[in-house]
């Protein structure tokens, strides 16, 4: 390496940590000058940044394309706006609830599926959204049918004699914010643990994995049951926020976002789903795009995606950060 | 005395529709034994492989591994509990990734004691993948692929692709590896080099191997002793200078 | 009892009818591309809306709507076709996908887009009552049925004797041979696929006088409907697609009739899951496609 380049290395280096800062000072003070509006659009991506990560452990770790994300959101927000209503229970109880009945859920569903290779998986789990759907429209006595739930209560928090609701954007702005970053922070620990390495081995190449002693289908259904995890704590966020849940939770609409987000933000790593979701949700819920804009242009995206961006749109952020000379992530 | 073989193998058959691609194979691998299998073309070697090793589900026959049985178990279990490695005739790497994460990935479910385990991430899991990272890194050294070991697998060469395959197999520290023609598609110059390899980890590591292979001048320099199949069935054994001459053997392959 | 009977079956005889329309493009193009398309019920879609588009506002009868509406339909598969599917040969299966789901998110929100997301009445059709077999039946079921058996008798004329039929069963069987024998792969897939969504939109045409109300989301309930048809039918079985069709539309009609009208759409969803999990390969497991 030459003396030029390693000091421009230097140079730029230096820049990468007050990057850090700033971005850090930015996202802990937004609320103090971001009007609400915009305020509510980064809430709503952060809530879809959860079942974001969920997909991308599966699609972009270990190589499975589902689109039942959006019925594990559904199940989330439909637990935990049930939980709240009918016993009252205080945020955490709900969150947990929520993520811990869609993992209950995905296991039964999962064994079945995961025997399934391909297209056929896909279809299957297009098959657990439609079902979703319809037990949600036809189960009245829990749901409501088409009315659905509303009035859900604002998250509150109950410690002793000490308790507080959280009302205003900006103050679930911190709670959406504390969620996903416990969410990025487990996801983290996932992928860099070894149990990580193994799902690229699958994804890789599931023949020579299994080869290698890895139980294959083990981990298929770990990460299928975790990935709905995330997506059930997304739903409890999203159902205390909005304080409305119906069967519309399960259209195409949801599982369509979480797709985008995932692929067209970038696969397999944690700064491209962040990317994704600012992108495909934070922007064009702050322009206020009519919902069938915004999925005419998902659409057109998802063909870019196949036939020009294979690896989304997120080389771009990469390109930037190491200009700034951080390393690949 | 005599110790008893690591591998035993009864009357392995195995048919698709109406074709019978294995039947009545029997064989036993001794300790420290270098095994060659050999046959032309169809003769069911691989269906043979795939049996005894779990990737399919024998018909009939009993696959019993340094005294346990272990039919019908899947790969990735007689991998995993019996120690018992294979290859590919396709090779086959984690393309995406690089040498030396290949070969940690590969020693990673016979580290750990459970799949739960794996899910570690506190110094002592760092501990863990940090030893088999020294290890791969001996292997690398071994099998001559230093040079390349932060290279993204799926950019070598035919026989890199071979050698990192090998290694993976050694990570474990395996009693038995079955090779599926380990020396097809690689330059002569490799062939000496994957021989050697075998070589090491047979007397220095003491590990078993069948080999399927076409290759006969390495077949007769590293095989104690030979197989043949012809048509699903076993044709003949013995030393490899017995078979060479063996006009059953000649008959098969030239005149099938 | 035995009247009731009777006329779900009737019922789900015509409703068969309709999904064998719709359901034979689906599979015929899974044969040729090995891609299932996500997008197939919005061609449906896109000829309903197509037919009460020229109904509503140039005022055409219903014979000339079904021209136009077949038509502007084909004239879309050829571009989808020609920019899509076409290059989706030999492609890994999430490409298939991506892309479909993609056409069909442009599509059905195009037409909300265009048309506002509100149910539209359709008026058109043969909607006067007959009498057969003791049941009264529109006159419209019964031209469904007419059509459906029509296209099918077409369909297997032309995949056996026609050259076209010939090197679209070719393709499905093996496709690195026609590359060898001088097949233009792409082109059969284009064609292959601008029939099938015709077709998908004719059946459109056809049911809208039945169904009365159109809307930009009726597509998606459509390709979820012949997903289960297609597997039970053996993917790229053209036969078996019609009885498949049959057993779909008769068992959704006695459950609407005799369990409750809201169980009819979650039927399909069963019966693809329980396909899937036990005969992946469909009800007659027949390895021949076409």
């Amino acid at each position: 390496m030459s003396q030029l380049q390693e000091t421009q290395q230097t140079w730029r280096s230096g820049l990468r940590l007050p990057a850090i800062i700033l971005m850090a000072g930015l996202v802990l003070f937004a609320p103090a000058f971001v009007g609400s509006y915009s305020l509510h659009a980064v809430v709503i991506a952060m809530i879809f940044l959860l079942p974001a990560l969920g997909l991308n452990l599966l699609v972009g770790y270990t190589g499975l394309l589902s689109l039942a994300q959006g019925a594990f959101f559904g199940v989330g927000a439909y637990a935990s706006a049930l939980l709240s209503i009918h016993f009252n229970t205080p945020f955490y109880v709900n969150v947990v609830s929520a993520g811990l009945i869609s993992g209950a859920l995905a296991l039964p569903l999962g064994i079945p599926a995961l025997r399934l290779r391909a297209t056929s998986f896909v279809m299957c789990t297009l098959g657990f959204i439609v079902i979703g759907q319809a037990i949600s429209k036809n189960w009245i006595s829990l749901t409501r049918g088409d009315m659905g739930l509303s009035s859900v209560p604002k998250p509150y928090f109950a410690l002793g004699p000490w308790s507080f609701s959280v009302v205003s954007t900006a103050a679930y702005y911190y709670l959406a914010l504390a969620v996903a970053g416990l969410a990025i922070l487990a996801f983290y620990l996932i992928v860099r643990s070894p149990a990580g390495r193994n799902m690229i081995a699958i994804r890789e190449n599931e023949t020579l994995a299994e080869a290698v002693g890895i139980p294959t289908w083990t981990y298929k259904l770990i990460v299928f049951v975790l990935s709905a995890i995330f997506a059930g704590v997304g739903g409890s966020l999203y159902v205390h926020y909005l304080t409305v849940v119906s069967p519309l939770t399960f259209q195409m609409y949801y599982t369509t976002t979480i797709l985008i987000i995932v692929l067209g933000g970038g696969v397999g790593t944690i700064s491209g789903v962040v990317f994704g979701s600012i992108l495909f949700v934070a922007l064009s819920e702050f322009l206020r795009v009519a919902p069938e804009i915004r999925m005419i242009a998902y659409g057109i995206c998802l063909l870019l995606i196949v036939f020009k961006f294979p690896k989304g749109f997120a080389p771009v952020i990469d390109k930037v950060w190491s200009a700034l000379g951080g390393q690949r992530a | 005395m005599t110790m008893p073989a690591i591998l035993k193998i009864e009357q392995i058959s195995k048919s698709y529709g109406a074709v019978k691609a294995v039947s009545d194979v029997s064989l036993e691998l001794q300790r420290g034994e270098i095994l060659g299998l050999i046959g032309p073309n169809g003769s069911g070697k691989s269906t043979f492989f795939d049996c005894v090793t779990g990737l399919g589900t024998p018909d009939h026959g009993r696959v019993q591994l340094d005294g346990t049985d272990i039919t019908g178990w899947p790969l990735n279990r007689i991998a995993r509990e019996g120690r018992m490695l294979r290859s590919f005739q396709k090779t086959v790497v984690f393309s995406a990734l690089d040498v030396e994460e290949n070969l940690v990935i590969a020693g990673q479910m016979f580290a750990f004691d459970s799949t739960r385990a794996t899910f570690g991430i506190g110094t002592e899991t760092a501990a863990i993948v940090e030893e088999l990272r020294i290890r791969a890194r001996e292997l690398i050294k071994l099998t001559g692929l230093w040079d390349v070991r932060h290279m993204p697998a799926g950019k070598l060469s035919g026989g890199q692709q071979k050698l990192i395959q090998f290694a993976s197999m050694l990570m474990p520290k395996p009693k038995v590896i079955l090779l599926d023609e380990p020396m097809a598609g690689i330059n002569p110059k490799l062939i000496e080099q994957v021989v050697e390899a075998i070589r090491y980890a047979n007397t220095q590591l003491g590990i078993s191997f069948l080999i399927i292979e076409h290759n006969i001048d390495v077949v007769t320099s590293l095989c104690q002793r030979v197989i043949v199949l012809d048509q699903g069935q076993m044709l003949a054994q013995g030393t490899p200078q017995e078979i060479v001459i063996n006009p059953l053997v000649r008959e098969a392959y030239l005149g099938g | 009892m035995l009247n009731l009977l009777g006329e779900q079956l009737l019922n789900g005889i015509v409703t068969g009818s309709v999904y064998a329309i719709v359901a034979v493009g689906m599979t015929m193009t899974f044969g040729v591309l090995r891609v299932i398309n996500f997008a197939h019920g919005e061609y449906f879609m896109v000829g309903t809306f197509a037919s009460w588009f020229v109904i509503e506002k140039f005022d055409l009868g219903y014979p000339q709507s079904v021209v136009f509406a077949v038509a502007l339909t084909a004239l879309l598969a050829i571009v989808v076709g020609y920019f899509l599917m076409r290059k989706m040969v030999g492609a890994p299966f999430e490409n298939g996908v991506l892309a479909t789901l993609g056409v069909s998110l442009i599509l059905q929100n195009l037409a909300v887009a265009l048309f506002g997301g509100s149910y539209k009445f359709f008026n058109g059709g043969y909607i006067e009552p007959v009498e057969l077999f003791g049941y009264g039946l529109a006159q419209q079921r019964i031209l469904i049925v007419i059509v459906c058996v029509l296209v099918f008798i077409g369909l297997d004329l032309m995949v056996t004797y026609s050259r076209m039929g010939k090197s679209m069963r070719a393709v499905s069987q093996n496709i690195e041979c026609c590359e060898i024998v001088g097949i233009d792969v792409q082109s059969v897939v284009l064609w292959t696929f601008v029939i099938g969504a015709s077709l998908a939109g004719l059946s459109g045409v056809l049911t809208a006088p039945v169904n009365v109300s159109v809307y930009g989301g009726m597509g998606e309930l459509i390709t979820f409907k012949t997903l289960p048809i297609i597997i039970m039918g053996g993917l790229g079985n053209v036969r078996g697609t019609l009885i498949a069709a049959m057993i779909l539309g008769i068992a959704e009609s006695f459950v609407a009739g005799f369990i409750g009208l809201q169980f009819r759409d979650s039927v399909g969803f069963v019966t693809l899951i329980l396909m899937l999990m036990w005969r992946p390969h469909g009800l007659f497991s027949l390895q021949s496609r076409f």
